[in-house]
């Protein structure tokens, strides 16, 4: 069989057009600020993005299988206030039941995963729109942690609590006497992406993820169920917030009832800038790490370079409508390039072919 | 059942079906042999796709057997069909695109390694053996949108043997390859045919049928005409099949003027029509005819600003005329009525009274440039009764109206502009016997108004009684034209030219695809 | 069919069986304390600020798209708002002034007016011409806008609004609030608008059939363009109104009420697919919605179940409507199955 180089080479710089941009990143951040290729600064990028990298690995899940899940943030914030009242003492805000901070964890991961299988479950069984009952859900979630907080935010978790967001692994001696702290967190979200990355490519229900979220009558009619697929990855998701909700909680010392707020814009932009499609179908899970790194270096580039907050969230704004502009582009140009090929098939031949790519 | 030979794979006896005012199907039969290409033809309207639907369990049967493989089964549901090796492709596959073509054969039943993980190596190994066991040599990790269309379709059609189809119904597989595709797929379902398996063929293009097809099944009008051996036939016989004998629908009296109200001057979109060019007259009614991909569905449209029109002239009533928009079209005196009335031609759910005035809402605006109502409800009397529709008042929802009412809304929409060209795509398509009727007299009532109508249709007997001119469209370009009341206008001669021969050189079309 | 019909005929007019039974419950549960007047402005007054959002919504919801930046509109421009008029006071704990040029409320309405619907034109834009999805756009724009509130404001609350901006939302006629007056006007304005101007006619055509209404000579890009920037108009309405009630401009304003919207107009029969519903309709919704609030405040319920009782009456709101278009599309279907044949 002859192969359509063109289309090769097409989509080869499109699956990967990620790196290129992390790449020119780094660059242009380090010739910019001298401040900013410094060992400090690049083990930090990993560790300030850890929520949000949790984040993008459940929804590159949900995407994968053509659904959104824009519930996460509240998800996030939810379960770390919940875990926060439990554990905290009541003069620091909490409800003073200090329970064992394993159980807290616990406790966070089982809500987490009970608000992803509500979601999966009126999505699949009651024909909810995802688009609605997860921005239902973003909404009533946030309310309901603004409900149950008091008010302010509540401070001083345990320590073992702590310990992956905000603990370090090692420690490396940077000359000056200083130490060089290396945080877990860091190494908890790569081990994170190679797992996700794993079962994304190497399970059958990862497998079975892309058959739904590529065409969801072909893959139902080869056998698979779609509805536990997309039930399955809801609960996913919101495992994967509850932990970006102990990572930041656990990171700051502290969950507050805006936890998260505002997080789903750009973990949007980070898994659709890494190459997972809002279509469906498309995308892999390297690809979505190389989304979140980008999002770190230029969080903390834009910080370094000192850009006022205002710039800062108008480019974040920018770059969102950017990936979801590359991203219809590249569907609509793969769509396109199939059906250039029966034009050049047939000069007349096809019923309304552009009636039909719309 | 154990009368029947063994090389029987599916039997249907006596298959009747009717919808709300059609009988789509009376009491056909069809049987196909293990190893048999069996050809479906008939022109829009007869029935294949009725058949084809009960076959794959989609509709449910009033009376008549269905025997596959020797099992009778009385209703069958779609999975039954799967299940009992029926399998359709239609025209255009849809696979899982961003896939490949591996995991498309795969799909839901991965290889995995002995940790639980899918073994690729195995997965590619195992796509490729199944594929070359089929004769079908394809690059395995290639994603499926990468692929051409007949690679695709060659792909479905493999796909389905992979789960055990028998019996493999191509729906116009060839309606969007080249010649040099069609021989690869053509090939293939023969190498296929030798090994066991057995297509049911629906096509418009005649040719083909006479390519590939052992025998071939008829169909008119719900009817089973007869099934035939392919050697026993020739084109112009297998038309006369498809057309019967000559009924007249509807005979109206010419209204045609002389002076010139539509012309179009060499227009040209490329992949849709070529150079066409053509005159309609003041109350003139002219039929534009063509396969499906011809170029006169686009051509319409096109007028009509939907979509684009390509380079060439167009002139209105003397004057150049473009249309970017179907509002600038409606104003300069151009009105189309779409084929498919549900997506293009109606507001479902919205009473029959706003369906009828959405096109002249700013006549009927008052000083407030508010909708006057009394404005609006006089032009809504007026146009239901002029065509009879029927409905129990205006404020019905127009989704709920049958078939022959909703085009006559959609007529009176049209009407209500004061058009002074209208062009209607398969204006009775699916809509009983006796609306049909009335939307004849409708037409024949807007013509004798002064108004040129284009009647974009494939039914070419609706065509010989309405028209006074008759326009074939064959890839791209009008190839033939016929005149009312001329002796070559008949029905045989334009499904002719409609399948790309002419009148004259009939024997020649048969022999060069026979 | 016809149980189809009966079943749509109470599903379009349980709204109002609701809200009789929902005022009954309360009258037991608090007394006659709650068929007070009072009570009638307090629902009201909880209403105003949600209904002319919710105006805003039903236009958008029946052109057949969601406008979900609303809250960030008002997040935004009640922070603008005050921050443009206050005079400049160095930040203390949570308090801030504005930049300090003061400028009056006359300048400063017009201006939230205008951005408001500029911003529903550039939703209108990016949907239309770009071709984006309604839903991410509007979301995105809504958690931009509230981004930017929250750098203007820095998470700080700017108390002290001057009087000539505060008449609509505070001011009062005899016993009446202002803005219940001004919201009912606008109510009756708009239900009168969409129903008899041309523009009400394109809206509903749009939404529920965009090919059909564009070959019927409408422009289905204007149309859903304009819906927009009515929303836009409606949420700095809001916004003025909102800011002028509390004095205070607090970046969280506004915050979760898109959803509320949603929920008043599809309780109050705004069908989610477009081009069905009506304006009095989602009036129904607001008054159900605004009465249990009400209500539970009475009752002194704690904010907590508060929060999810309203999340329960949006979800179960949503879902019925969910099973409700599935009926409306089995009714169509019995007429869409009839035999067209492609072949």
């Amino acid at each position: 069989m002859k192969k359509d180089k063109l289309y090769d080479i097409f989509l080869f710089i499109v699956d990967n057009l990620i790196w290129v941009f992390v790449v020119v990143a780094l660059l242009v951040f380090s010739l910019i600020s001298k401040n900013f290729f410094t060992p400090f600064n690049l083990v930090n990028i990993l560790s300030r993005v850890a929520p949000l990298a949790l984040l993008v690995i459940g929804q590159s899940f949900t995407l994968i299988t053509a659904n959104f899940d824009l519930s996460s943030e509240s998800t996030m914030g939810f379960t770390a206030m919940v875990a926060a009242l439990l554990l905290a003492s009541q003069k620091n805000g909490g409800l003073g039941l200090e329970i064992n901070p394993f159980l807290g964890i616990l406790i966070m991961l089982l809500v987490g995963g009970a608000i992803g299988a509500f979601n999966g479950i009126f999505i699949t069984r009651f024909g909810m729109n995802n688009f609605i009952m997860t921005v239902a859900m973003l909404m009533i979630l946030r309310g309901a942690t603004y409900a149950i907080s008091p008010g302010k935010s509540v401070n001083f978790l345990p320590p073992e609590f702590d310990w992956l967001g905000g603990g370090a692994l090692f420690r490396i001696p940077s000359g000056d006497g200083k130490f060089l702290a290396v945080p877990v967190s860091m190494f908890f979200v790569i081990v994170a992406f190679i797992v996700a990355h794993i079962v994304t490519k190497y399970t059958r229900f990862g497998r079975d993820m892309y058959a739904v979220g590529s065409n969801r009558q072909a893959a139902e009619a080869a056998g698979i169920d779609s509805k536990r697929i997309v039930t399955i990855v809801y609960i996913i998701s919101g495992l994967c917030a509850a932990l970006a909700g102990l990572l930041d909680a656990g990171r700051m010392d502290s969950a507050t009832p805006r936890t998260g707020a505002g997080l789903i814009f750009p973990v949007q932009a980070a898994a659709v800038i890494g190459g997972i499609s809002l279509f469906g179908g498309r995308g892999n899970l390297i690809g979505a790490f190389g989304g979140v790194l980008l999002w770190g270096i230029l969080d903390t580039g834009l910080n370094i370079a000192k850009v006022s907050p205002f710039w800062i969230e108008v480019s974040r704004g920018a770059l969102l409508l950017f990936a979801m502009f590359i991203d219809a582009l590249k569907v609509r140009y793969l769509r396109r390039m199939a059906l250039r090929k029966v034009l050049a098939a047939s000069t007349i031949g096809l019923k309304d072919p552009l009636l039909q790519v719309e | 059942m154990e009368t029947l030979s063994s090389n029987v794979i599916l039997e249907m006896k006596g298959i009747s079906k009717a919808f709300p005012g059609v009988q789509a199907l009376n009491n056909v039969d069809l049987t196909v042999l293990e190893g048999e290409i069996h050809g479906l033809v008939g022109k829009n309207g007869a029935g294949k796709s009725t058949l084809m639907a009960i076959l794959m369990g989609l509709h449910s049967l009033d009376s008549g057997e269905l025997i596959i493989n020797g099992r009778l089964i009385t209703n069958v549901t779609p999975r039954e069909a799967l299940e009992a090796g029926i399998a359709y492709v239609p025209q255009q596959v849809r696979m899982m695109d961003s896939l490949t073509v591996a995991e498309n054969i795969l799909a839901g039943n991965l290889p995995v390694n002995r940790f639980g993980l899918v073994d690729w190596e195995a997965a590619f190994k195992d796509a490729e053996e199944r594929l070359h066991r089929l004769g079908l040599e394809l690059d395995v990790r290639q994603r499926v949108e990468g692929l051409g269309v007949v690679e695709q379709t060659m792909l479905a059609i493999a796909k389905a043997l992979f789960s055990n189809a028998r019996l493999i119904i191509l729906d116009e597989p060839t309606a969007a390859l080249a010649r040099a595709d069609i021989e690869r797929l053509f090939g293939f379902i023969r190498s296929l045919k030798n090994m066991g398996v057995a297509f049911i063929y629906i096509s418009h293009h005649l040719e083909e049928v006479f390519e590939i097809c052992d025998r071939v099944t008829v169909l008119r009008n719900g009817q089973q005409v007869g099934t035939y051996e392919v050697k026993d036939l020739d084109i112009p016989h297998l038309i006369r099949l498809m057309v019967g004998e000559e009924i007249r629908d509807y005979e109206r009296q010419s209204t045609c003027q002389d002076e010139v109200v539509l012309e179009v001057r060499g227009l040209t979109r490329r992949g849709h029509y070529e150079d066409v060019s053509f005159t309609v007259r003041k109350g003139e009614v002219v039929g534009l005819s063509g396969l499906a991909g011809s170029g006169a569905a686009a051509l319409g449209r096109a007028l009509f600003g939907l979509e684009r029109r390509g380079v060439g002239e167009v002139w209105l009533k003397g004057k150049p005329f473009t249309a970017k928009s179907p509002r600038e079209a409606l104003d300069k005196g151009l009105a189309y009525l779409p084929q498919d009335r549900y997506r293009f031609g109606l507001v479902g759910i919205r009473p029959v009274r706003e369906n009828i005035t959405y096109t002249i809402l700013h006549q009927l605006l008052n000083a407030l440039r508010f909708v006057s109502f009394r404005k609006e409800n006089e032009v809504v009397q007026k146009y239901i009764e002029a065509l009879e529709i029927v409905c129990t008042s205006p404020e019905q929802r127009v989704g709920l109206l049958s078939g022959g009412n909703q085009q006559k809304v959609i007529f009176a929409k049209l009407a209500a502009t004061r058009p002074s060209v209208l062009i209607l795509h398969e204006p009775t398509q699916g809509i009983d016997v006796r609306a049909k009727l009335d939307i004849y007299r409708i037409v024949d009532e807007l013509a004798s108004q002064g108004i040129g109508v284009l009647i974009i249709s494939s039914e070419v007997r609706e065509l010989l009684g309405v028209c006074d001119r008759i326009l074939v469209m064959y890839k791209g370009r009008i190839s033939a034209e016929f005149r009312s009341g001329e002796p070559q206008t008949t029905p045989e001669n334009i499904l002719l030219a409609i399948e790309g021969g002419n009148a004259h050189d009939q024997r020649q079309v048969a022999a060069v695809y026979s | 069919m016809t149980k189809g019909k009966w079943l749509q005929f109470i599903l379009d007019r349980m709204i109002w069986l609701i809200l009789i039974l929902v005022v009954i419950f309360f009258t037991i549960r608090i007394g006659g304390k709650f068929l007070s007047g009072t009570t009638l402005i307090n629902v009201l007054l909880h209403a105003s600020v949600l209904g002319v959002l919710t105006i805003g919504q039903t236009i958008c919801l029946l052109s057949g798209n969601f406008d979900l930046s609303a809250e960030g509109i008002v997040s935004l421009l009640t922070v603008l708002a005050a921050w443009l008029m206050l005079p400049y006071r160095e930040m203390t704990l949570a308090q801030a002034g504005g930049i300090g040029w003061e400028l009056s409320p006359y300048i400063v309405i017009p201006l939230m007016l205008v951005l408001g619907t500029f911003i529903g034109w550039i939703n209108g834009i990016l949907i239309t011409r770009l071709r984006m999805n309604n839903f991410i756009v509007t979301l995105a724009m809504q958690l931009f806008l509230r981004g930017i509130a929250y750098v203007i404001s820095l998470g700080a609350i700017m108390p002290g609004t001057p009087k000539d901006f505060n008449w609509l939302g505070g001011g009062r006629i005899g016993a009446i609030p202002v803005s219940v007056i001004f919201t009912l006007i606008l109510f009756l304005v708009f239900e009168f608008f969409v129903r008899y101007a041309r523009f009400g006619r394109e809206l509903y055509a749009v939404g529920a059939n965009r090919d059909a209404a564009r070959a019927s000579g409408f422009n289905p890009e204007k149309t859903v363009t304009q819906a927009y920037m009515i929303g836009g108009f409606m949420a700095a309405l809001a916004a003025w109104m909102l800011l002028g009630r509390l004095e205070v401009s607090v970046p969280t304003l506004g915050q979760g009420m898109t959803l509320e919207t949603v929920a008043s107009a599809v309780i109050g029969g705004v069908a989610l697919s477009g081009g069905s519903g009506s304006i009095m309709g989602a009036f129904s919704g607001v008054l159900l919605l605004s009465v249990v609030d009400t209500g539970l405040n009475m009752m002194e319920v704690d904010p907590f179940w508060i929060t999810g009782v309203r999340g329960l009456i949006i979800l179960v709101a949503l879902l019925l409507e969910v099973q409700k278009s599935r009926i409306r599309v089995d009714m169509l279907a019995g007429r869409a199955k009839s035999p067209v044949v492609r072949s």
